[in-house]
């Protein structure tokens, strides 16, 4: 498994995909227990499938790209792993879908309790009309996270790489930053309570070019202390960030999951291929 | 050329455009229609209550050259300058008058109906509870939720009714009705441990009542000023800042009584009419150097007011006849149309309203944000739904009927007094209070409510952390729109038998009130000699709409200020 993550890192630093080696190919050795595991998943919403018997393992401290075309259920997908999709009224969820052996969907399971151990970031930056500060304490706040606040205020900020700019200014308003500040205050409220997998749901899409980047290497970072998930509609996206890629193809089905190496240069299937070489979706 | 220009242009002739002119005027029409009228018949009534022609023209042209054209002049140089800063000077000359008429409201309130004694009582027995519930809650997160809220829950009910209060009143009254209840019938006349209000009501040497104001009033009005000001500059600052309007407030209350006016309406003026605007011109003049040069509009209308009333008191110009006058303002209700006042009609409709908001927006504002954030989409909440709208458009007199038959049949209240005015209005409004803070929360957008509930946050913290910030302003103004309508009603006041007529203000929300719509009702129709209904009601009519539209200005700077934040 590390050697295929080096692998990957290295290849996206150099910028391309295109560049071919024998490693990719081959299949790694069984990984450990996955944290994230979904069996014959099926998402409903009112009478429309939106998602049809989804089976994938999400490892661990790994980048996992979700990627296919408008509508395929990949956000739905994203959605039901910290069980967002509760909060709309006609969704209805069949299977199983377990994070570290827990089914989320069992009864005992409160989904504010999975929503505090899974973080989130949204597609459009949605930080609070209150200050960088509150915004990052907001899940310590509460969660009644112990610890020295302003410490892990810090840190979080550190780590969303934002720190350098806003550190003079924590007072001042959120909402004033732009785009991809506002991103990254969102990275950083998501992570400032320490969740052991963090999902995001095309947190780019809504960037100019150098915010998108500089987001996605914070991703990279990440990914060395959290289980990352994320949806994406870019391609190009998703080769350089992640080390497993899953594709949905319309109608909700999961066509393909693996290596993110040997999905971009060597899909199995058919379809998958000319979905990636854009002649659809 | 001709020949060639016309054949160039011979596939683009006109288009005709008749019928959407006409329906252009139309719309035109449609949009002045209402305004029109109502402006008309509002400069007659205020043409018949001030009369400006009574006055010598020399006064005219006094106040023209000082006022006036001053005025024009600043006016149009600062808008030339800069357009924020013109806006920000109209605001202050707004805030400046909607801020003197709300200090002499808040100055009845202390000369005639609360004892500063009194205030000052329920002042220190809200803040000894206040204080040990923010103790509770900072200091000693462990306690469960259920011992904290018990805590707080005894400490306000010891601090403001003591022991046993209003329970041993109910607990007489139900062991009257037979239950058994040990003790019951003692409970309600013994006091066996006294409340902070009695205890601070009854201390034998208490200070002087404007110290007690300046105190109770002015501290709280000074530090938030004082905070507005100097926000960004540090502790020390806002110390200095605070200290300084607190020091404006007591100075008022010494420097009052040399010039004729008594300590307690002085402090109390200078704390709601004068702190407030003057902490706005200093935010603006601190913080917002742009706008500074606005500040020369409100302060040219001052100086030019003053310096033209002095001149006017110098040379012996005679003012406008006004019905509208100190006196008018002050006196009550008399059958000589020369004395009838409408001081206790306006205090009647101030303590309405205080009673209306205190009702009215907490079960209002709570049915709202159940609506929208609890209740689930079934039959019964679309039903509800629905009739809430319809509630809306019960006719006043119908509220009226329910007031009376609620409270004066069936539970026994005594006729027309502010409580039973102030529900019966609550109810009237409380269906428009709903409406318009279910749209306030409503437009909290739903991204903000996803990442609250994406961070692991409860029901009630996003409600709490999220949604009720973000609608607050536009609840706010609602309720303002809505006091606003319930202001002008006379309708219900008289079905729950409210007195027309009255010369005194309540002391006691157990005592009878009118207001100024009743007081107008009953000029026109009791009263009506000539001079009653061309002059006195005229003039009464003036005061209710200058009272409502200071209201409503403060609900369109509050929603102005609301949409820019967006």
């Amino acid at each position: 498994m590390t050697e295929n993550t080096a692998e990957t890192a290295d290849e996206s630093s150099d910028g391309g995909v295109t560049a071919t080696t024998g490693a990719a190919t081959t299949t790694p050795t069984t990984p450990p227990e996955p944290v994230i595991r979904a069996r014959d998943l099926d998402v409903f919403y009112g009478s429309e499938r939106a998602l049809e018997s989804v089976d994938i393992d999400i490892p661990e401290q790994q980048v996992t790209a979700i990627i296919g075309p408008s509508g395929c259920g990949k956000s739905t997908f994203l959605r039901c792993i910290n069980r967002m999709n509760d909060r709309i009224d006609a969704a209805r969820i069949d299977g199983d879908l377990t994070l570290r052996g827990t089914n989320v969907y069992d009864a005992a399971v409160d989904p504010v309790a999975l929503r505090r151990r899974v973080g989130m970031v949204f597609q459009e930056p949605n930080p609070f009309p209150k200050s960088i500060y509150d915004n990052v304490a907001y899940g310590l706040e509460i969660q009644d996270v112990e610890g020295d606040h302003d410490e892990i205020v810090e840190q979080s900020l550190r780590r969303a790489a934002l720190w350098d700019e806003v550190s003079h200014q924590l007072d001042s308003s959120g909402v004033a930053l732009s785009g991809g500040q506002q991103q990254r205050l969102c990275i950083a409220r998501a992570i400032a309570p320490d969740p052991e997998v963090l999902l995001m749901d095309e947190p780019a899409s809504a960037l100019d070019p150098v915010a998108t980047s500089q987001v996605e290497d914070l991703i990279e970072e990440l990914a060395e202390e959290y289980t990352v998930v994320i949806v994406t509609h870019n391609m190009q996206q998703a080769a350089r960030i992640s080390d497993k890629t899953a594709v949905f193809l319309t109608g909700g089905k999961l066509v393909e999951f693996g290596d993110t190496d040997q999905i971009f240069e060597n899909p199995e299937h058919q379809r998958v291929e000319e979905y990636i070489t854009g002649k659809f979706g | 050329m001709a020949a060639d220009t016309s054949d160039v242009t011979a596939g683009f002739g006109q288009v005709s455009r008749t019928a959407g002119r006409v329906f252009r005027a139309l719309l035109l029409a449609a949009t002045l229609f209402g305004i029109v009228f109502v402006t008309i018949l509002l400069l007659y009534v205020a043409n018949d209550a001030i009369q400006p022609l009574t006055a010598d023209p020399g006064w005219h042209l006094t106040f023209f050259l000082t006022l006036v054209v001053p005025t024009a002049g600043v006016g149009a140089f600062v808008y030339r300058r800069s357009q924020a800063a013109f806006q920000t000077g109209m605001l202050a000359l707004g805030f400046v008058a909607v801020a003197l008429l709300f200090s002499g409201g808040a100055a009845m309130l202390f000369i005639d109906i609360v004892r500063p004694l009194t205030w000052l009582a329920v002042v220190v027995a809200l803040a000894v509870p206040a204080a040990i519930a923010v103790g509770v809650t900072a200091y000693d997160q462990r306690l469960p939720f259920l011992a904290r809220f018990g805590v707080t829950t005894a400490a306000f009910y010891l601090s403001l009714f003591g022991l046993p209060g209003p329970l041993g009143t109910v607990a007489s009254w139900l062991s009257q009705l037979g239950l058994p209840i040990p003790l019951g019938a003692t409970l309600g006349s013994v006091r066996l441990v006294p409340s902070v209000v009695d205890v601070v009501s009854g201390v034998p040497v208490a200070p002087a009542p404007w110290l007690m104001l300046v105190a109770t009033v002015g501290g709280p009005i000074g530090v938030v000023a004082g905070h507005a000001v100097a926000r960004d500059r540090g502790r020390r600052a806002r110390v200095a800042a605070s200290s300084a309007f607190l020091a404006v407030v007591a100075v008022a209350g010494v420097v009052g009584p040399a010039v004729g006016v008594t300590p307690v309406p002085a402090v109390v003026v200078a704390a709601v009419g004068v702190v407030p605007p003057a902490a706005y011109a200093a935010d603006v003049a601190v913080n917002a150097p742009r706008e500074r040069v606005g500040l020369a509009v409100p302060a040219t209308v001052i100086v030019g007011s003053l310096v033209g009333a002095g001149i006017v008191s110098v040379v012996g110009l005679a003012g406008p006849q006004s019905w509208v006058d100190w006196a008018f303002l002050t006196s009550a209700h008399s059958t000589n149309a020369e004395s009838a006042g409408f001081y206790p009609s306006i205090g009647g409709s101030i303590l309405l309203m205080l009673s209306v908001a205190v009702l009215a927006f907490p079960v209002g504002v709570g049915a709202a944000i159940y609506l929208e954030e609890y209740a689930p989409d079934n039959w019964l909440t679309r039903v509800i739904d629905v009739n809430i709208s319809n509630l809306a458009g019960v006719p006043s007199v119908v509220y009226g009927l329910l007031g009376f038959g609620l409270f004066v049949t069936h539970l026994n209240r005594p006729a027309g007094t502010v409580l039973i005015g102030g529900a019966t209005l609550g109810l009237l409004i409380l269906p428009i209070i709903i409406i318009s803070a279910r749209e306030a929360i409503r437009s909290v957008p739903e991204a903000q409510r996803a990442a609250s509930d994406g961070m692991g946050a409860t029901k009630w913290q996003t409600v709490r952390n999220v949604v009720l910030p973000r609608s607050f302003s536009g609840i706010l103004t609602g309720t303002i729109l809505a006091l606003g309508r319930a202001i002008g009603e006379t309708a219900p006041l008289i079905m729950i038998g409210a007195p027309t007529i009255k010369f005194s203000l309540p002391t006691q929300v157990s005592e009878t009130v009118t207001a100024m719509p009743l007081q107008v009702y009953a000029w026109s129709s009791l009263y009506a000699t000539p001079d009653f209904y061309t002059k006195v009601v005229p003039a009464g009519v003036v005061v209710l709409v200058t009272v409502l539209l200071a209201m409503n200005s403060v609900a369109i700077v509050l929603r102005n200020k609301y949409q820019s934040h967006d």
